[in-house]
């Protein structure tokens, strides 16, 4: 039995009775206060409920008035988003502004004729694009020390925020398309554009911390996923998290002069489906340089028509994006945050990369300090023993 | 005094039914169901779009088809967004009208691929979607939208491009357009270039309508110019939008997913030059072995990718709008090509002539586009002979 791989199934711990006097497992049966608040409160049953009532109402008033806004939303895993978000963020003047840091819409990208032309940068743009993704690397490792239990993710959009201050950079995430937060954060279920909110991360979470500076008139971008406390010793976090590392390792390895675009996913599903994990589809890589996203399209699915390859002067992304079950998405009724469609967890990495003459250039690559990094597969002893 | 003081509320459930739907209907997703064929309807207001999905909506065909009324225009509000990390804006389908024959009939102002999945996801699946653009619509930016990649494992696929034309009035939307139905006027790139050049140079198929209105000769013309356009689509001559056969017409086309010998036959003979602006060009090459196969795509990707023919530096101001071809392979197996604009696709051909490979000894590949014709039709065969000689 124990040489078969587990089968794919993200089994959700057994919900217990919030009852302080009570050991049962709880149903599907939630205070109806609690829910209205967008908290979670199960219990076993009215009678349970009933006993408990005169403690546990007093959970409702030390609440504070952090909410979920779609109440009636049919979520589909257990994350909740958790509101009012911070006010946005400012930015000084001193700081340079792409183009729709006022109202919102990248106009600069919208180009229609010759859409799949790939700029080649020159030796100067070059240099701009190195020195972005430095500073982008600098302030994501900023914001991943702050990512422990407790922490709420608005805290980590601050940090990142004034990060990206102090190093003279706008965040190119701030108001693109209108989006509200200054950094994407994206925790267990969400795969990706989380927006960072009230919910303080909990112990076992997998995080995904999302950064793009813009710094000298050009774009950085990259992101990693991190193990939040003891979540490194979740084999099933753990697949996912570091096969996702390994698809970008793996696809980052055949960029160079020549390459194609369309070949990338391929290596990407091979190594994914090796794992019995699954490649999202919706979102892909993207071309970086003056803009934020541009030609060309980077599928990380095998199987496409993509236009192009690779020159010397390109920078583009790959970022794979990996699942434990399904690969199909959907987005919170905020128009963002996308989750898996089974609540199951994914997981996420990404380099800008630059072309060179004869292989690839990380510039988002990681520091001799950055935090996080592979771990080892857990072993069975480790507690998630299979029962 | 709040509720909160009085006796406990009852419990509810969380999610209760709906978390046993939402299951269900992810296994549902995962399942391999069948996809739904979509076309694309293209005409100028006038060429009598409406007549024909009016009779196609009101027809008896035993068909639940959903006709799309796209309130797009024809440039820029439609890139596609869906496949960059971008995608945030997407407003959905809002109305539908339901009609008799099974078939709805509904307006989006985004008609991306997930529009439209969606939609069958809130309405059942249809057998069939029709598209119907705005009169100036491009199709060389509409159908990459639906021409969805495999590997996306879409409920949907695109089956074919139909262009509806008006008899009567073609001549003129093609020689001396006005205002928007210009793309380029005389002198600059050559010939002037009308949104019905494009039309029909993407078209899979091409309706004549309103035939009654025109004399025999005036319709004889009418159709010989447009397959001088497009020699690989079909044209069919109408009145008042009744196509006697849908199938094969305006549904399931599968313009896409075949090329078929007979197809490039006909486009392959020899063209008359009557239209100025676009021409075909039909490359031809022998039987290919893997790296033949390599040296091809690389070929293509030069072309399509880059408009560029390799050694022929010079051939300039030409653009590919449509491509369809045949390989032979070593062991007699066959590839298809489909092309429209920069984007193709070399997939496995089902022999569907049955492959007696007598009189389809090597491959074919039919090129149509703009400035396409004479000199850069031979540079094509002479840079593809070039490229595949080392191999």
């Amino acid at each position: 039995m124990d040489q078969a791989p587990a089968k794919e199934v993200t089994v959700q711990q057994a919900r217990k009775c919030e009852g302080e006097d009570c050991g049962n497992d709880a149903g599907a049966l939630q205070c109806p206060t609690c829910q209205k608040l967008g908290k979670e409160s199960y219990f076993c049953g009215q009678e349970c409920f009933k006993r408990n009532w005169s403690t546990h109402k007093q959970l409702h008033k030390s609440q504070n008035s952090h909410f979920n806004p779609f109440p009636t939303y049919n979520f589909s895993g257990s994350l909740r988003p958790s509101y009012p978000l911070s006010p946005r963020r400012k930015v000084p003047d001193s700081i340079r502004l792409p183009d729709y840091a006022s109202h919102g819409i990248p106009k600069s990208e919208q180009v229609f004729v010759g859409r799949n032309r790939i700029k080649i940068l020159t030796k100067q743009e070059q240099d701009g694009m190195r020195k972005v993704c430095r500073l982008a690397r600098e302030v994501l490792d900023i914001a991943a020390r702050e990512a422990k239990p407790g922490v709420t993710t608005d805290h980590i959009d601050k940090v990142v925020h004034d990060a990206c201050m102090e190093r003279n950079s706008y965040p190119s995430p701030l108001n693109y398309c209108h989006f509200p937060k200054s950094v994407c954060t994206s925790p267990n279920e969400v795969i990706c554009h989380g927006i960072p909110d009230q919910r303080p991360l909990q112990d076992g979470d997998i995080l995904n911390i999302d950064v793009t500076l813009y710094h000298g008139g050009f774009h950085g971008d990259l992101n990693e996923t991190y193990y939040i406390g003891k979540a490194d010793q979740d084999p099933d976090s753990v697949r996912v998290v570091e096969t996702a590392r390994d698809c970008l390792e793996e696809s980052i390895k055949l960029v160079k002069p020549g390459a194609l675009f369309r070949d990338y996913g391929n290596t990407i599903e091979k190594v994914a489906k090796a794992a019995n994990c699954g490649v999202v589809k919706t979102y892909c890589g993207h071309g970086i340089n003056q803009l934020f996203h541009c030609a060309p399209n980077v599928p990380h699915y095998a199987k496409n028509k993509a236009v192009g390859e690779a020159k010397p002067g390109m920078c583009f992304t790959i970022e794979p994006m990996i699942t434990l079950g399904t690969h199909k998405d959907r987005t919170w009724p905020d128009d963002w945050t996308s989750v898996t469609t089974d609540g199951s967890r994914t997981a996420q990495f990404e380099h800008t990369l630059l072309v060179t003459e004869d292989g690839v250039e990380v510039l988002t690559a990681r520091l001799a300090d950055s935090p996080g990094g592979k771990v080892p597969m857990p072993t069975a002893t480790n507690g998630a023993a299979t029962s | 005094m709040d509720d909160e003081d009085d006796a406990p509320p009852m419990l509810v459930s969380a999610d209760g039914t709906d978390a046993v739907d939402a299951s269900l209907s992810g296994e549902m997703e995962d399942m391999n169901v069948t996809k739904v064929p979509i076309s694309i309807i293209t005409g100028y207001l006038g060429a009598g779009k409406s007549t024909l999905l009016n009779y196609i909506l009101t027809a008896r065909h035993g068909k639940k088809i959903a006709v799309i009324l796209n309130e797009f225009g024809n440039t820029t509000s439609l890139e596609q967004k869906p496949l960059t990390v971008s995608s945030a804006d997407s407003s959905l389908a809002t109305e539908w009208l339901d009609l008799a024959n099974g078939c709805i009939c509904c307006s989006v102002k985004d008609a991306g691929v997930n529009a439209l999945e969606s939609l069958m996801a809130r309405r059942g699946a249809f057998d069939y979607i029709l598209l119907e653009t705005t009169g100036l619509a491009d199709p060389g930016n509409i159908a990459p939208v639906f021409w969805v990649d495999e590997g996306l494992g879409s409920s949907i696929y695109l089956d074919g491009i139909v262009a509806v034309v008006d008899a009567g009035g073609l001549g003129r939307e093609l020689d001396e357009p006005v205002g928007e139905e210009a793309v380029e006027h005389e002198g600059h790139g050559g010939k002037a270039l009308s949104v019905a050049h494009l039309q029909i140079s993407h078209a899979d198929v091409v309706i004549v309508n309103k035939a009654d209105l025109v004399s025999e000769a005036q319709l004889a013309a009418v159709v010989a110019r447009v397959r001088a356009i497009n020699s690989l689509a079909s044209v069919r001559v109408t009145t008042r939008g009744r196509v006697d056969a849908l199938e094969g017409s305006v549904l399931d086309l599968h313009a896409y997913d075949r090329v078929r010998r007979e197809d490039l036959d006909f486009a392959a003979k020899g063209h008359s030059h009557l239209d100025k602006a676009i021409g075909t060009a039909t490359v031809r090459f022998g039987v290919l072995g893997e790296g033949g196969m390599g040296a091809l795509d690389a070929w293509l990707r030069r072309v399509l990718w880059e408009s560029k023919v390799p050694g022929f530096e010079g051939a300039v101001g030409w653009e590919v709008h449509r491509a369809k071809g045949r390989v032979r392979l070593e062991g007699g197996r066959v590839k298809m090509l489909q092309g429209v604009r920069e984007i193709f696709e070399l997939i496995d051909g089902v022999d569907v002539d049955g492959g007696s490979g007598e009189e389809e000894q090597g491959g074919r590949i039919v090129f149509i586009g703009r400035n396409i014709s004479g000199e850069t039709a031979e540079a094509f065969q002479k840079s593809l002979d070039t490229a595949l000689a080392g191999v």
